[in-house]
């Protein structure tokens, strides 16, 4: 009944390389920061997955801190953002000084 | 309580007085560790909190540095804070979140315990950096930073899991182990080791991911440069060390010739970009980053003299970069604007000891003899060489001199330019704090650099790992 | 592969779509409901193997906490809701990367592993609660440190204080909050 593993990891691997994809291309600040959250979540995947084979639950403990930790970076990446926004008015990446600079 | 009693009228210096009585408390905790550990071999190598901190040579050394560059960013940032009206009450709170992020990511045992430091140093720089809310830069690279740390967090993360699948357990050294032996599947070990390689070189800014840090350099109030560039290196490299050198030796085969690859690219490009610049705090940025080249060469001659190679190095940097950053900041305070090289036209008429420790500084980051920087330097050099790497050793010889380029330019244009540009008669008096701040920054790179030996062999020794 | 399979297929092909639609959405808003979308798909893979309080607190936490904020982000910062310049220039390079990102990884990874079976009895929150508070206590502790730095920096960074000039949209020092 319960499927391979392989594709719960594919999922993750295609998630990871989308994230990445979406950081390096968007212009708009707060989809960077969605794109970073989808990596963060391929993550999860993994670890849950490797949890299951490796029969032993640290996986989803670690799964479960980096939940937390990505919840912390988003409150100090927003607050950043807003500050952002009311110093320049616009949020699109390239206007925040070229990030490539 | 005496202490908010004496001080309540003045909320700020309250804090820094904490703060730095916090940190000196650190240096004796610490400094008694070593001492308890001292019975057993020279220092304790047991790990405590179900694996989860290592008690060890790496993490009391790392523990030093850091407490003392936060010391002296205190001393340094106080006036300068004053001054931008940016001196808010939390500065020093999160001053120390950061000291005790470091100290935790260079004792962390286990893997997840890497990443939670990692986040708390990073959260904590990431708001520090972007404490001038005012200053377009500052936000600007603070966001710069926030993001590019994320995405290297990210990749981090996705490595401790392919290690944690790989092994069933993130513990460092018997991670280390389990990679090696031939059972694990050797794709996950190679994913693993390369996507963590990836996590760390945007921490220690190797050079293809080095982008942020002249931006974040520059952007960053300049107290919190300076503690970024001296105290997040050694923390960062600390955890480096531990992961890759101390857990995964067996193999090294793997990932020594990528990080020096890494290295040597990292000092050419380093030292070749921060010639072109003009703006001060961005030329010190690309300068560090290549000394992160350097330090990661201690780090791929994986032995006992790599590794206390690279704290030895690491501590000098730490001194060099507060130093020179401290002049900096009290430079900036009588400009108030950021400094190029052209503002500092005959500074030797108007400040004589700013342009002579400034000088002394930046001949010490070049590594001149004589100077701390030539001795971390030399012992860099036998370390490689005594691994093998001496190509590695010709490389670092290379960017040294092209760095010494830069240094000297800077040096020529304090003292030899006679006419006075218009900063160089600016009344205001450095600030005492950050002026004994700088003194004990030259006074410590004069020191070791004539009589190094007694902190290098405490370097050497301490450079060992939790079992 | 049973009925029931098929359709965990279906959600993780589902949450690979969303994921490339939240990249290549051109209104901001569909992409953090997108996002939505790809968050869910990797709860539903937590439940389907066996992860159920995980499944529940990515989605109380992630899904409810996390792209909320987001939202909140986007409403703050007034972000053109309308469809707006979406790529800047290093498009193909970026794209050829991640391709070959997911194509190493999907390499090393599946052939390797791909093919064990996973065991989905459901794990007792029980357990998970016992591991986590004895082996991963301490973690435990620096997490609940962490958050405190981040409220911390936050605050420092929203509020503004008496010792500071007024911000470039507020006017003269009327010192609103």
């Amino acid at each position: 009944m319960s499927v391979p593993a392989g594709y719960y990891l594919i999922l993750a691997a295609a998630l990871f390389s989308i994230g990445a994809v979406g950081v390096l291309i968007r212009r708009s600040v707060i989809v960077m920061f969605m794109c970073v959250e989808l990596m963060l979540n391929s993550v999860n995947l993994t670890l849950v997955t490797f949890a299951r084979i490796q029969a032993n639950l640290d996986g989803q403990v670690l799964a479960f801190f980096v939940i937390v930790v990505a919840a912390a970076e988003v409150v100090v990446g927003l607050a950043l953002v807003v500050n952002l926004f009311r110093l320049r008015a616009s949020t699109d990446a390239d206007g925040v000084g070229a990030l490539r600079a | 309580l005496a202490l908010t009693l004496w001080l309540h009228t003045r909320p700020r210096l309250l804090g820094a007085v904490l703060t730095v009585v916090a940190l000196v408390a650190t240096i004796g905790i610490a400094a008694w560790q070593y001492q308890a550990a001292a019975n057993g071999g020279m220092v304790g190598t047991e790990s405590l909190l179900a694996d989860m901190v290592a008690v060890d040579g790496v993490a009391l050394f790392t523990r030093f540095v850091v407490a003392g560059a936060g010391i002296l960013t205190v001393l340094l940032g106080f006036a300068y804070l004053q001054d931008r009206r940016i001196h808010r009450g939390e500065y020093y709170p999160l001053l120390l979140f950061t000291a005790t992020g470091m100290t935790l990511l260079a004792s962390a045992a286990d893997l997840l315990m890497v990443f939670l430091a990692v986040e708390i140093l990073s959260l904590a720089l990431y708001v520090m950096t972007g404490l001038a809310r005012r200053d377009m830069a500052s936000q600007e690279g603070a966001f710069k930073y926030l993001l590019l740390g994320a995405f290297s967090s990210a990749f981090l993360l996705y490595g401790i899991a392919l290690v944690y699948g790989a092994t069933g357990t993130t513990h460092i050294a018997t991670a280390g182990v389990a990679l090696s032996d031939p059972g694990t599947p050797a794709g996950l070990v190679f994913a693993g080791i390369a996507l963590m390689l990836v996590g760390f070189a945007f921490k220690v800014a190797l050079v293809p991911f080095h982008m942020w840090t002249p931006d974040v350099y520059q952007g960053a109030p300049t107290p919190v440069t300076a503690f970024m560039a001296a105290a997040t290196k050694v923390a960062a490299f600390a955890a480096f060390l531990r992961v890759f050198t101390g857990g995964m030796e067996q193999l090294a085969w793997i990932w020594v010739p990528a990080v020096s690859v890494l290295a040597a690219i990292t000092m050419l490009v380093g030292a070749a970009l921060a010639v072109v610049q003009d703006d001060l705090k961005r030329m010190l940025g690309y300068s560090a980053v290549a000394h992160a080249g350097y330090a990661a060469i201690g780090l791929v001659a994986v032995s006992e003299i790599g590794t206390g190679a690279t704290l030895f190095y690491l501590l000098a940097y730490a001194i060099m970069s507060l130093g020179a950053f401290g002049i900096l900041t009290i430079l900036e305070r009588r400009q108030r604007k950021a400094i190029a090289v052209a503002d500092l036209r005959g500074l030797w008429q108007s400040a004589p000891s700013l342009a002579v420790m400034f000088a002394l500084f930046l001949l010490s980051l070049a590594g001149i003899p004589g100077t701390v920087g030539f001795i971390a330097k030399f012992g860099i050099v036998r370390a490689a060489v005594d691994a093998g790497l001496v190509w590695l050793a010709v490389v670092l010889v290379i960017s040294s001199v092209i760095a010494a380029y830069f240094y000297i330019r800077v040096i020529v244009a304090m003292f030899m330019d006679d006419e006075p540009a218009h900063l160089a008669d600016a009344p205001v008096p450095p600030a005492s704090a950050a002026s004994t701040a700088v003194s004990v920054a030259a006074v410590g790179v004069i020191a070791l650099g004539v009589l190094p030996p007694a902190v290098i062999d405490l370097a050497e020794r301490a450079a060992t790992f939790a079992g | 592969m049973s009925v029931p399979d098929l359709f965990m297929l279906g959600a993780l092909v589902l949450g690979g779509a969303a994921a490339l639609l939240v990249v290549t959405a051109r209104n901001v808003v569909h992409a953090a409901l997108y996002l939505v979308v790809a968050l869910v798909a990797v709860a539903a893979a937590f439940l389907w193997m066996g992860a159920e309080f995980l499944a529940w607190a990515q989605v109380l936490v992630y899904v409810g906490a996390v792209v909320v904020l987001i939202l909140f982000g986007l409403m703050l910062t007034r972000a053109p809701i309308g469809p707006m310049a979406q790529h800047n220039e290093n498009r193909k390079f970026a794209v050829a990367v991640s391709v070959g990102l997911f194509a190493l990884l999907m390499t090393l990874i599946v052939t390797t592993v791909g093919d064990a079976t996973l065991d989905v009895t459901p794990v007792r929150v029980a357990d998970l609660g016992e591991v986590l508070y004895v082996q991963w206590a301490f973690p435990f502790m620096v997490l609940g440190f962490l958050l405190t730095v981040a409220l911390i920096g936050a605050l420092v960074l929203a509020r503004r204080e008496e010792g500071e000039g007024p911000l470039p949209d507020e006017g003269p020092d009327d010192a609103r909050d």
